[in-house]
């Protein structure tokens, strides 16, 4: 039933408006995949055209032309040219800017050669009425023999009329009709287009021609009609680019006066607002200054802003525990309950908060229009590491949390730098280091003052910088190893600044943070349950054997209650079975420094990094309240069995190096096979980062020890 | 006309006329987003760490790379 659905396509320039158009006709009712074989994202929507005929939106990427650069406009093209596409449209509603309408009439004269049924939704009216202009947009819709309507994206004026114009097409199975209007295929094209229709399906002549504009890069057509077409294309000796140029040429010089005929008055170079905010904002000097502000800013609110909700999510979800723990009877369901999957879920909220931060403001600055100019600033350095100015966004975000900052790489449109950009962001030191690292650093360097700096914030900063510097190696060596699949351009639309529509930045949160709950949020919670299960469950004999031994020695020792049950958690942990695989990687990682109790801290961590902290802790037999100078004393008196200290300089150093290097977190490996579609890219990652992270630490201690 | 002047030789501010380019696959783009020969083109800004320029032609504006920019010629006024 849901495959009848008619099927409206929603195609325009980028910056013209789409997705509010896209936000006003389907509201929640979105949903977000993939198009078939690609990373590109499909989103599509439901709305009802008269109140009762339902019909799928389809937001095709935006493009500028049919002759597409990068890999998401080549979807667009692909889905209006493939008779048998999945989503070749029944219609299509054109979404223009007013403001640059000579521009965006390219687009739509060619697609109005393809015979399909179309309406224009004219946009950006309020801001050429700003400027005293207006569009006759009926003498347009005779012009150009379509459709136009005048909407306005932000406060959803004029949609309605667009779904009963859309309605009224697809009843009168009215298809647009301009072929040679505006363009008029040449000898060799028209030739071509026609041998062509003899073995491809092809609506007209037009369409035809573009499949032979794109024979090289097409996918839908097998090797046999490949081949034929190829033939072809050398036999009547046509020449792709020269016919290109020469087509945007044509329709350009036939549209161009339409365009002076309906507007009132043209739109005048004179310098406008965005001319005196680019004037400071891109500045040579004041550009970078400002752009880092604004990370600071944003760094700064992650953690700030986040503490406290994060601190609500986790207390709530701990209550909630203790209180079914009390109320429900003892059994295996509760501890499964109350110790496995309640944390667990509380592990995937407790990202919510900055996940949210972090998208509102990287969504905001994309609204306004300030995201084109950072990546215009900081492209060169970028692609000097085969990233791309988008990049830097991502990195910075990476200092609080890899999640969000993998998740926001989706703005690169190009694969490789996209995918480098993936790669290389967990090595910026996250928030959930810090608590790992301030536990360690007090056995790498004891603290004091120099002049008014601190010897462990320095290390600490150190740190940082380390993980920077790997990140910026890790991409240069991705970018000599990866091939390219695309070229790489800049040439870059810096869209007019625009207030932010409230709308757009709710539904791309909405989007993003629930694709985070139920996309990532599976992963890490089937992972924290298999933690949870080899941490507290072992041979049944052993488990037994470590509590009454651990009862018997508190005995022994006149421990109170609570020391007790201290001891008798460390002992079970001990003989769990995340013990027994401390035990069975300790030969792995003894030329580290580790002992099998670091082994099973490392184990568990994979959750988190945090983790490391409480299972040291619970390891130790030091309660949960305890806070960090009590672990600190804590850890310098564990012995180990030959009676020296376990966490020397060494041990700590090489720990923390461990830490800054190894892929030790589940969470974000989850995030990038859902970014990448595929298990390659998780264990690529985990290996290269983690096998550093061996490298540097065995270096480490075996010099230091 | 006379030289081969390009973006990259402009003067900050410097105002040209586009004549042509030089690589197809650089027209193909520009002149999708409305950058066309005989169109009016200012120099901007260059990027703050260099390779990149930020030119305005009629009302729309665009940032390009130092190889991107180098295919667009120019004339004088």
């Amino acid at each position: 039933m849901a495959d009848a659905l008619k099927k409206i396509a929603l195609l325009g320039n980028p910056n013209a408006g789409k997705s509010s158009l896209f936000n006003q006709l389907t509201g929640l009712r979105q949903k977000v995949g993939n198009f078939p074989g690609v990373t590109v994202e499909r989103k599509s929507g439901f709305t009802k055209l008269d109140g009762k005929t339902e019909v799928e939106i389809i937001d095709l990427p935006g493009t500028y032309s049919l002759y597409p650069t990068s890999l998401d406009e080549r979807i667009a093209v692909n889905a209006l040219i493939d008779l048998n596409n999945q989503d070749y449209p029944d219609a299509i509603i054109y979404i223009a800017d007013v403001t640059n309408l000579e521009r965006h009439l390219l687009l739509l004269t060619q697609i109005s050669d393809l015979n399909l049924p179309i309406v224009v939704a004219l946009n950006m009216n309020d801001i050429a009425a700003q400027q005293n202009i207006t569009c006759d947009e009926q003498k347009l819709s005779k012009e150009i023999g379509i459709d136009v309507i005048k909407i306005n994206g932000r406060n959803g004026e004029g949609v309605d009329i667009i779904k009963l114009k859309i309605m009224q097409l697809l009843n009168e199975n009215k298809s647009s009709n301009t072929a040679n209007h505006f363009y008029t295929l040449n000898e060799i094209e028209e030739n071509l287009a026609q041998e062509i229709s003899n073995i491809i399906p092809v609506r007209n002549n037009y369409n035809a021609l573009l499949i032979a504009h794109h024979a090289k890069k097409i996918g839908f057509l097998n090797d046999e009609k490949k081949n034929a077409l190829q033939h072809l294309i050398t036999e009547q000796k046509f020449n792709s680019l020269n016919n290109q140029l020469d087509e945007i040429m044509q329709r350009y010089q036939r549209f161009s006066p339409i365009v002076q005929s309906v507007l009132s008055k043209s739109f005048s170079n004179a310098k406008t607002l965005t001319d005196k905010i680019d004037f400071v904002v891109t500045n040579r000097f004041f550009g970078p200054l400002i752009f880092f502000s604004i990370m600071f800013f944003m760094f700064q609110s992650i953690f700030a802003w986040s503490t406290i909700p994060m601190d609500f999510i986790d207390e709530q979800f701990a209550a909630l525990a203790t209180f079914l723990h009390q109320h429900l009877p003892e059994n295996l369901f509760t501890k499964l309950l109350t110790e496995g999957l309640i944390p667990g879920v509380s592990g995937i909220l407790v990202f919510v908060p900055q996940i949210t931060i972090l998208f509102l403001l990287i969504t905001l600055l994309e609204e306004i229009g300030y995201m084109a100019r950072a990546v215009y600033m900081f492209d060169n350095i970028m692609q000097k590491f085969g990233l791309n100015g988008r990049s830097i966004v991502s990195l910075i975000s990476g200092g609080a949390c890899a999640i969000p900052a993998i998740m926001s790489t989706r703005t690169i449109s190009n694969w490789k730098e996209r995918l480098i950009t993936i790669m290389v962001t967990p090595l910026i030191s996250c928030s959930a280091r810090i608590p790992v690292f301030a536990i360690l650093i007090g056995f790498v360097v004891p603290s004091f003052k120099i002049g008014f700096l601190n010897s462990q914030g320095l290390v600490f900063m150190a740190l940082y910088l380390i993980g920077i510097a790997a990140a910026l190696i890790a991409s240069f060596v991705f970018k000599k190893i990866l091939k390219a699949e695309e070229f790489s351009f800049l040439m870059l639309e810096l869209p007019e600044y625009r207030k932010p529509h409230w709308k757009n930045v709710f539904y791309t949160l909405y989007e993003k943070v629930s694709a985070f709950v139920f996309g990532a949020g599976k992963v890490i919670l089937i992972v924290s349950l298999v933690l949870w299960f080899l941490a507290s469950y072992g041979p049944t004999h052993k488990m037994q054997e470590a509590e009454n031994v651990a009862k018997i020695e508190a005995t022994l020792l006149n421990l109170d209650q609570q020391q007790t049950a201290l001891r008798i958690a460390s002992k079970k942990l001990e003989n769990s079975y995340a013990g027994y695989a401390g035990r069975f990687v300790e030969p792995i990682i003894k030329p580290l420094g580790f002992d099998w109790k670091i082994g099973i801290a490392l184990i568990t961590s994979f959750a988190a990094r945090e983790v490391f902290v409480g299972t040291i802790s619970t390891l130790y037999s030091i309660g949960k309240d305890a806070n960090n100078l009590t672990i600190k004393q804590k850890l310098q008196q564990e012995k180990n069995a030959e009676g020296k200290p376990v966490f020397t300089m060494a041990v700590a150093l090489s720990l923390i190096l461990f830490y800054l290097f190894a892929m030790q977190c589940v969470s974000t490996l989850a995030t990038v096979h859902r970014e990448t579609k595929s298990w390659k890219w998780p264990v690529i990652q985990f290996l290269y980062m983690t096998g550093t992270a061996y490298v540097v630490s065995f270096i480490t201690y075996q010099f230091l020890k | 006309m006379s030289s081969n002047r390009n973006i990259t030789n402009l003067q900050l501010g410097e105002e040209a006329t586009i004549s042509e380019f030089s690589n197809g696959h650089v027209a193909s783009k520009l002149m999708a987003m409305g950058l066309l020969p005989g169109a009016g083109i200012s120099l901007i800004r260059k990027s703050p760490f260099g390779g990149a320029y930020y030119v305005k032609a009629k009302n729309h504006y665009v940032a390009l790379r130092s190889n991107e920019a180098e295919n667009v010629l120019l004339t004088n006024g």
